[in-house]
């Protein structure tokens, strides 16, 4: 089986540079048969990586330590369910899985268009058969996760405890499938410069795409944030590592980009800036797995083998002056007639809103390379943490809160002082309210208690703005069609998907604001050594150490498990188990904290450490509104799905203004 | 005017409690100290002290803690430490010398972003203004104005 694995790498990687050559030369030539014979490829390279990958797993179910990858990611303990996960454990299977994606991306790309749209397709199927070609010579060449070990061990190494979680099953691929789906709308990009079809059809053609890739890559994030609270036993979620800065970028970057083809799809406007920014956020994914692979920026993502930092290095140098010098050639061709009404309009409210997540991305960027700056510089290496983004990104981040409430109630084309009065009456009295409410409750002895106070005040503006939209929405809708309030609400979000899908995910994000805003700025924790007996209040929550529990759960790991029972007003509310977990061979023992969710809070429980007399030393976090975000973020889920659900009454919308401007500007032809 | 002067009202009680207001927290200090440090372990685990979980970490806050009980205070271990480690103990970089341009430039790329982006606003809108007066055509009689203004009435009413 490792074999046909490895030489089905081999035929994949062959496949893909045929089929690569073979699009261009068919499309530059009007080669039909060289057209017909390339157009096999992504199926043929997409099967050999699935057969590839479906040996590896096989290789790491069957315990075959044979491999060296899975002798350093399994061994025979591990359960099934991680072995299955272990295939992304390491840098050489993590290549092969984003690999597997990014071919499966490209085979549906290929079902879905190889019919149609014949000028710009092959370049786009040449562009993501080149991508391939680059990760399949590393995969062959550099990091082959086929690669033998003479006299193969009883037993393998095995999978690093941190990443014994059910979140690795679930956090690197919606990631990847996150990094990997921007491949599509960047091909694209790169066809449309290539063919010279520079009107808004790259982006018509792409844009459930972009929105896949969006969503993935910020449930990612989420599901990261989620693993890291539940699985580093910090009691936070976001540490600002390089590598969770990679992801975050990306993401800015793209939420840039879905704002600014609105205007290029009403207006014909911005060509060149969204194909710059379609191009960054592709760059910015490579640049997240250089971060990954180089080991040149210390992170506690990087994979223990970072071997691979110059071959992206390279590869991003070649891709950003590749795509500088297509947009530099067609600059002519990209010119568009930009033009505004109106320097007071949702138009221009989009352009600052792509300048504040631009600022947040260069922030973010800089303060990720800052420290290789430094030593080239100074010769000194400095590191930049937390406090360095809490105290540049908070402020802007504001900025970007503020102009989601300001999107929406601001007029397209034109808003004149009466309309912006009307619209902006009710959001802003209902942020002034909160202002004055929460002035005497909320604590502003600090600045990260004013910008939460002000985080709160603009999340009410912000929500009320939106939801004013909805009301406004709904009430015309039972106006005209004498519908009840649900019937209306639900038609109007469901014949408007794109619009009231993209408030959904807005209304997600003040939920994320208003999450991070309360747990950064009100938690509280403690740590106490304690016996058996003992107890200790924290925020209203009395908590008694009951005993101490060790379970042999496999020859493996050993499980020391606490056991604390809370009370709240005098009355038992909930028992809590944080355990530490031992690994054979591992020199840190892994925590396993127990959090009790609400609303209002989490009850975030570590077992720290323990003696030999049973006494133990617990640490817990009171942090406020963490579950705020996750909720969050579901209501992002349900807005992006909302609105990439195919819409047949815009399409018919959209059939309907194309003939009417062929009837207005008939061609030549038919004149 | 009057929302001028509550806004007003509502900042001066801001900077009043600000100065009120001084809530000391237990451990407050250390909290400080584990913020501005980063965890020196022989794993290289690359978090900020306050994040870290580890036996080292543990030592160091017991020994921060008792270095702060014996008076010393949080500046003075912040020197110790980057006299021993160098700067890269430190979780953020200094607001001095050459580190201060990781801090200035975020904010002067998106103060400069800012005038392009007004800039590029204005020729957009100015074009929009230039090819107007080119198409506009002759003035027509005052009912046609009286029309115009109740459709421009209208239209700002509309929300597309």
């Amino acid at each position: 089986m490792n074999d046909i694995g490895e030489f089905t790498l081999l035929v994949a990687l062959a496949t893909a540079l045929y089929g690569c050559v073979a699009y261009v030369m068919s499309a530059r030539g009007n080669r039909i048969d060289l057209y017909l014979s390339a157009d096999k490829t992504p199926f043929i390279v997409w099967a050999c990586v699935t057969i590839s990958s479906i040996c590896l797993w096989k290789a790491f179910l069957t315990d075959d330590f044979s491999l060296q990858y899975v002798w350093a990611y399994s061994n025979i303990e591990l359960d099934t369910f991680y072995k299955v996960s272990s295939f992304w454990g390491g840098q050489k299977g993590s290549l092969l899985f984003w690999t597997l994606l990014l071919t499966t991306y490209m085979l549906v790309v290929y079902f879905q268009n190889r019919k149609k749209n014949l000028r710009v397709v092959p370049y786009a199927m040449a562009v993501m058969l080149a991508i391939v070609v680059f990760f399949l010579f590393l995969i062959n060449f550099s990091t082959n996760p086929f690669e033998r070990i003479p006299l193969p061990p009883e037993d393998g190494r095995g999978l690093n405890p941190l990443l014994q979680n059910y979140w690795m099953v679930i956090h690197p691929p919606t990631l990847y499938l996150g990094y990997v789906g921007f491949t599509v709308p960047f091909a694209f990009a790169v066809a449309a410069l290539i063919s010279k079809n520079l009107d808004d059809s790259w982006i018509r053609l792409t844009r459930k795409w972009t929105l896949i890739s969006w969503f993935f890559l910020c449930m990612g994030n989420l599901f990261g944030a989620s693993w890291a609270y539940v699985e580093l036993g910090w009691g936070g979620y976001w540490a600002w590592d390089p590598v969770e800065n990679a992801a975050f970028m990306p993401l800015l970057i793209a939420t840039a980009f879905l704002h600014s083809v609105m205007i290029q799809e009403k207006k014909d406007m911005m060509k060149v800036w969204n194909m710059s920014l379609i191009l960054l956020t592709f760059a910015m994914t490579i640049f997240g797995t250089f971060i990954t692979r180089s080991g040149l920026i210390q992170s506690v993502h990087t994979f223990d083998e970072a071997t691979l930092g110059y071959y992206f290095l390279a590869f991003l140098f070649v891709i950003i002056a590749a795509c500088s010098a297509l947009i530099i050639a067609r600059l002519p061709l990209l010119k568009s007639a930009n033009e505004l009404d109106s320097f007071l309009s949702r138009e221009s409210s989009f352009l600052f809103n792509n300048l504040v997540l631009l600022g947040i991305a260069f922030a973010t960027f800089w303060g990720t390379i800052f420290p290789i700056i430094s030593e080239a510089v100074r010769g000194v290496k400095i590191t930049v943490g937390p406090p360095f983004y809490n105290q540049v990104n908070v402020p802007i981040g504001l900025a970007l809160l503020a102009l989601i409430g300001i999107g929406p109630v601001i007029a397209w084309r034109r808003a004149t002082l009466s309309n912006l009065k009307k619209n902006f009456l009710k959001p802003v009295t209902a942020g002034i309210i909160a202002a004055v409410a929460l002035f005497p409750v909320i604590p502003l002895g600090n600045r990260a208690e004013i910008y939460t106070y002000v985080t709160f005040v603009l999340c009410v503006f912000v929500l009320t703005s939106i939801l004013t939209e909805f009301y406004k929405g709904t009430v015309s809708r039972m106006g005209l069609h004498e519908e009840s309030v649900v019937g209306a609400l639900t038609t109007v979000t469901w014949r408007n998907k794109r619009r009231y899908g993209g408030y959904i995910v807005h209304i997600g994000v003040v939920l994320i604001f208003a999450g991070i805003a309360g747990s950064q700025a009100y938690g509280t924790h403690t740590e106490k050594h304690l016996k058996m007996g003992e107890s200790f209040e924290i925020r209203g929550y009395t908590i008694t150490y009951k005993k101490l529990v060790a379970i042999e759960a496999t020859s493996i790991k050993t499980r020391i498990i606490a056991q604390l029972a809370v009370e709240r007003d005098g009355k038992p509310y909930w028992t809590g188990h944080p355990e530490k977990e031992f690994y054979k061979g591992q020199n840190q023992p892994v925590s396993e904290v127990d959090v009790l969710s609400t609303w209002k809070e989490d009850l975030y429980m570590i077992l720290a450490d323990f003696r030999e007399d049973e006494s133990a030393t617990i640490k817990v976090y009171v942090n406020p509104m963490v579950c705020w975000m996750w909720t969050g973020g579901w209501i992002i889920a349900f807005g992006t799905m909302n609105s990439m659900w195919p819409d047949r009454l815009e399409q018919r919308r959209r059939l309907d203004r194309v003939r009417k401007q062929e009837q207005l500007f008939p061609s030549p032809a038919q004149e | 005017m009057k929302t001028i002067k509550i806004v007003a009202v509502l900042i001066a009680m801001m900077w009043v409690s600000m100065g009120q207001v001084s809530i000391v927290r237990a451990g407050a200090l250390l909290q400080d100290l584990e913020n501005q440090l980063m965890c020196k372990c022989d794993d290289k685990c690359g978090k900020v002290l306050i994040n870290c979980t580890c036996s080292t970490s543990d030592k160091t806050r017991a020994k921060f803690s008792k270095m702060l009980e014996s008076g010393i205070t949080v500046e003075q271990i912040v020197k110790m430490q980057v006299d021993e480690y160098g700067e890269t103990v430190l979780s953020a970089p200094s607001k001095f010398g050459f580190n201060l341009t990781a801090w200035m430039t975020p904010f002067v790329a998106l103060v400069a972003g800012g005038f392009g982006v007004r800039k590029v606003l204005q020729s957009w809108v100015g074009k929009k203004g230039d090819s107007d007066s080119v198409e506009t055509p002759v003035a027509e009689p005052k009912v046609s104005e009286k029309y115009s203004k109740r459709l421009k009435d209208e239209l700002d009413g509309i929300e597309l």
